[in-house]
């Protein structure tokens, strides 16, 4: 491992989150957050990645972050 | 719908083992079972795509709560690659061919269990990611690649 000099930003978020308990990791990190379009439908299937990646671009916004562009 | 919590991985875990369902933890979902530090919204699981299997998802899925109509059932028995559910006690996104993954048995092999769950290593999330090169996975790259780096000078 790094020394302290050397040790990236980060790191000091991993070894924080690594002396909490497993449930208290668990409750920090998982949030819902309401992403529009993408969480009003209940149910979508895709056949492919590639009809799914095709879909994304055509119906996310720009900053959701789903695009390849 | 619930908030995902320890406990709904816990449930996940015992439903889908007592089904025989053949699946992984991945995504941030994943890494965050391995210790890694950020938030998400929903659980990704990387599941076999084999119809038996796919059966037993249907089946645990439809325990755990999951509301899913016949006709959306018969789909995933069917075989998808990619399916998004928001009817259930959490989000979460089944996913059958990841980008960056050629085989599950591959991904199963380079498992690492914790808690108890099987999670996909550190090297597949990545790599998927970096096959998706996805703005939002662009984004997260760079934190990600250091968690590996921080988790192997930890072991």
């Amino acid at each position: 491992m790094a020394n302290r000099e050397s040790k990236p930003a980060d790191w000091e978020d991993f070894e924080a989150a690594a002396k909490r308990s497993i449930e208290q990791h668990i409750r920090n990190s998982f949030v819902h957050t309401y992403k529009p379009v993408l969480d009003d439908a209940k149910y979508r299937s895709f056949d492919s990645m590639e009809e799914y990646r095709r879909w994304c671009k055509e119906n996310l916004p720009d900053w959701l972050g789903y695009s390849r562009d | 719908m619930a908030a995902f919590e320890f406990r709904s991985a816990q449930e996940l875990g015992r439903v889908f083992e007592r089904h025989g369902v053949k699946y992984l933890f991945f995504g941030k979902s994943g890494a965050i079972l391995l210790g890694y530090s950020d938030t998400t919204q929903d659980v990704d699981l990387y599941l076999d795509k084999q119809r038996h299997n796919c059966v037993k998802v249907v089946a645990a899925l439809l325990e755990l709560g999951f509301r899913l109509t016949e006709e959306e059932q018969e789909e995933i028995e069917r075989g998808k690659d990619f399916v998004q559910l928001r009817n259930g006690p959490f989000d979460v996104d089944l996913i059958f061919a990841p980008d960056g993954i050629e085989r599950f048995d591959d991904a199963w092999k380079r498992r690492v269990e914790k808690h108890g769950f099987p999670i996909a290593s550190m090297d597949d999330i990545i790599g998927s990611k970096q096959a998706a090169n996805r703005q939002k996975d662009r984004e997260s790259l760079p934190r990600l690649l250091s968690f590996r780096e921080w988790l192997r000078g930890n072991k």
